[in-house]
């Protein structure tokens, strides 16, 4: 492996450590920080690809993941639960810490035995299954979260997924700096809007709260 | 080939709706609705022109028409037209509105602009972002009336659609990677060969288009934001949205040839099924009106998707049962509203003898219920119809006795909850009702005047457009 490929699995594998602790926390901040840090780990692979390619696209793909991701969206959430920062807990998760780290292991286990069995003789390029579990564990966190502020960082962990992927192995796709734009768009106003709201009409940020949808 | 003036047809279709996106923010409402209003008939106008001319081809790098698209753009702009109408009167009986009525027909607009994009662009990564464009347009428009549950659906609606449609993408990346190319019309014309990674994209993609469809099990956020949206909105949910999602992979679809491999049809027909199944066991227990309504759109979305997998007369029969679905359902939903907003309620159980209180909506009602379920004349029955034909055809008997068994419990559903509004003896004591709130059921009847003449007259006229795109999505039809 050339010095080239080991920082970017190097990178990757941080990104999926990342993950992982995101799984096993029910801490509403360090979550948030938690995927500050991540889409910072992403840029700087973002960064160091677009150093190795001289890709402009790549470079505002880092620029974003950076003004966004790690620094946006984050500061605009923990502005959310500023009064209650260093106790805000996502209770129901609080009792399933073990069971959500356990699932969240096997899952990347099998969703990186799938990429093998399936995808690794087209992208060879170390590392490659990883953007496909990253992908895999933000489902995980938006299937079984139901604080809002916990599934908006699963939703930017699926966000990293995509940019991480495109970046790997579709370096070309047309118009892939727009649509990360239209994403980072759509966190915006899902954070920013509709969190807002839900505070105003609610008083709670606590899904589980509104039990009136049922059948 | 596209002609001298279609450019200018195009041009209005996508210009349209966007200026009246904007021009709707003018602070006077009067002026903001008749922005609205001009930009939807403008656009319908030139969906019907491009479908009488049959204009098909490419403009430029990104745009471009045929039939599929073009049969798809009149349901849309139909619908969207019809929906703005009609909104006037729903919106002057919403107490506490989340939105100005300016920003809510500039969201309305933004919301249909960002479907019509989806029809016209050929690039499979700008339809992506079409698609998802119609989250970021619609979510907002979900919280209109400011309650708890509102907020709930909105939420629910954008994070469950979102991560679907973040799956899509991965599923464009893995065919950009095999294939080189995302120009939807030239993977039609030159289909790439079919090795796992194409396959999976499809499968891909049927996963996170299909979310956005409703197919079970990723349906969650449907009933939800079609229940709580306001009617007229839901209107535009349950009637061309849900199709505009099946359209985006439909044009991921075609890019495997005809037949496409028995895996991937298996695997349609198993979301299919699943998905009518499911729905229609599930409009049994339904307690809002609304979500029974939404429910039976899921059905037909399955029924749909089994049409496509059988292909051939089933294809052309899931297109037929698109069209005419959109006009009743929306049609339903305009009534739904009237109801609504007359008794305060959305709740099965406390709405009782409107044939009395509120007849022309009434018998509006139980015509679309009908309508919507497959009755005949209504083209939802040819449709239906076809796709058991079709299923019949291709040897495939238990799936047709599932169609069928579908579309019956559905219909029994539907019709029963809805004949016990309209027909049910009144309760006792009375529930307090709001007067004059009657209004626009005539949007009503003629969006089922729609879906009948496509059942009865209008076939010749759609039926070159509606051929042509079961063609050209891999049917063969006698």
């Amino acid at each position: 492996m050339d010095g080239s490929a080991e920082v970017v699995a190097l990178v990757g594998v941080g990104i999926l450590l990342t993950a992982l602790y995101l799984q096993s926390e029910s801490f509403v901040d360090p979550l948030i920080r938690g995927i500050a840090v991540q889409s910072l780990l992403l840029a700087v692979l973002l960064g160091w690809l677009a150093w190795t390619t001289q890709s402009v696209d790549l470079a505002i793909l880092a620029g974003l993941a950076v003004a966004v991701r790690a620094g946006l969206i984050p500061y605009v959430l923990r502005r959310q639960i500023r009064a209650f920062r260093w106790r805000m807990r996502e209770l129901h998760a609080a009792h399933r810490v073990t069971g959500h780290a356990l699932a969240a292991v096997a899952l990347a286990i099998i969703a990186w035995f799938v990429f093998q069995q399936t995808l690794a003789s087209i992208f060879p390029q170390p590392g490659a299954a990883l953007p496909f579990v990253l992908l895999v564990e933000g489902l995980l966190m938006l299937a079984t979260r139901s604080n809002t502020i916990v599934q908006v960082i699963g939703y930017l962990e699926e966000e990293n997924a995509v940019v991480y992927a495109g970046a790997l192995f579709a370096q070309g796709f047309p118009l892939f700096v727009e649509v990360v734009v239209f994403l980072d768009v759509l966190g915006v106003v899902l954070v920013a809007v509709i969190l807002s709201i839900q505070r105003d009409v609610t008083g709670t940020l606590e899904e589980a709260a509104l039990e009136e949808l049922a059948g | 080939m596209i002609a001298f003036g279609d450019p200018f047809g195009l041009f209005v279709l996508l210009a349209a709706p966007s200026a009246a996106a904007v021009l709707a923010l003018i602070p006077y409402p009067a002026v903001s609705q008749a922005v609205a209003r001009a930009g939807a008939v403008l656009a319908f106008a030139a969906a019907a022109v491009l479908l009488a001319t049959g204009a098909t081809g490419r403009w430029g790098a990104y745009l471009g028409l045929d039939p599929l698209s073009e049969v798809f753009l009149l349901m849309v702009t139909g619908v969207y037209a019809t929906s703005i109408f009609y909104s006037r009167g729903y919106l002057e009986h919403v107490a506490r509105p989340f939105l100005t009525p300016q920003v809510y027909y500039a969201l309305l607009s933004a919301f249909a602009f960002s479907m019509i994009a989806v029809l016209v662009v050929t690039d499979l990564g700008l339809m992506w972002i079409g698609v998802e464009a119609t989250t970021v347009a619609s979510a907002l428009l979900i919280v209109l009336e400011r309650r708890p549950s509102s907020v709930e659906a909105a939420w629910r609606y954008t994070l469950v659609a979102s991560a679907g449609l973040t799956i899509a993408l991965f599923a464009l990346l893995l065919l950009y990677v095999s294939t080189g190319t995302l120009d939807a019309l030239q993977l039609a014309a030159n289909p790439p060969a079919v090795t796992l990674p194409v396959e999976m994209a499809v499968a891909l993609a049927l996963v996170g288009y299909g979310t956005k469809v409703g197919l079970f099990p990723m349906h969650s956020w449907l009933p939800d934001a079609h229940s709580e949206a306001p009617s007229p909105v839901s209107a535009m949910f349950s009637g061309v949205l849900l199709p505009t999602a099946l359209y985006a992979f439909l044009r991921v679809y075609r890019v495997l040839p005809s037949p496409a491999p028995a895996v991937i049809t298996d695997l349609l027909l198993a979301f299919g099924i699943a998905t009518a199944l499911v729905a229609a066991f599930l409009i049994q227990r339904q307690r809002s009106f609304k979500r029974l309504l939404a429910y039976s759109s899921m059905e037909v979305m399955g029924l749909a998707v089994i049409g496509i997998a059988i292909g051939g007369v089933a294809l052309y029969g899931a297109l037929i049962l698109l069209v005419a679905h959109a006009f009743a359902k929306s049609a339903a939903f305009y009534c739904g509203g009237n109801v609504l907003r007359t008794t305060g309620t959305n709740r099965i159980d406390e709405i009782r003898n409107l044939r009395e209180t509120m007849p022309a909506t009434g018998l509006a009602w139980v015509v679309s219920a009908a309508a919507v379920t497959g009755a005949p004349p209504f083209g939802t029955f040819l449709g239906e119809l076809l796709i058991v034909a079709g299923a019949l055809a291709a040897g495939l008997v238990w799936v047709a006795a599932v169609v069928v068994v579908a579309i019956l419990v559905a219909f029994l559903g539907v019709n029963s909850q809805i004949g016990r509004m309209v027909f049910g003896e009144p309760l006792v004591p009375p529930r307090p009702v709001a007067t004059d709130s009657e209004s626009g059921w005539g949007f009503a009847y003629l969006n089922l005047g729609v879906a009948l003449a496509i059942g009865v007259a209008a076939l010749p006229y759609l039926s070159p457009a509606l051929r042509g795109a079961a063609v050209f999505l891999g049917g063969s039809l006698p």
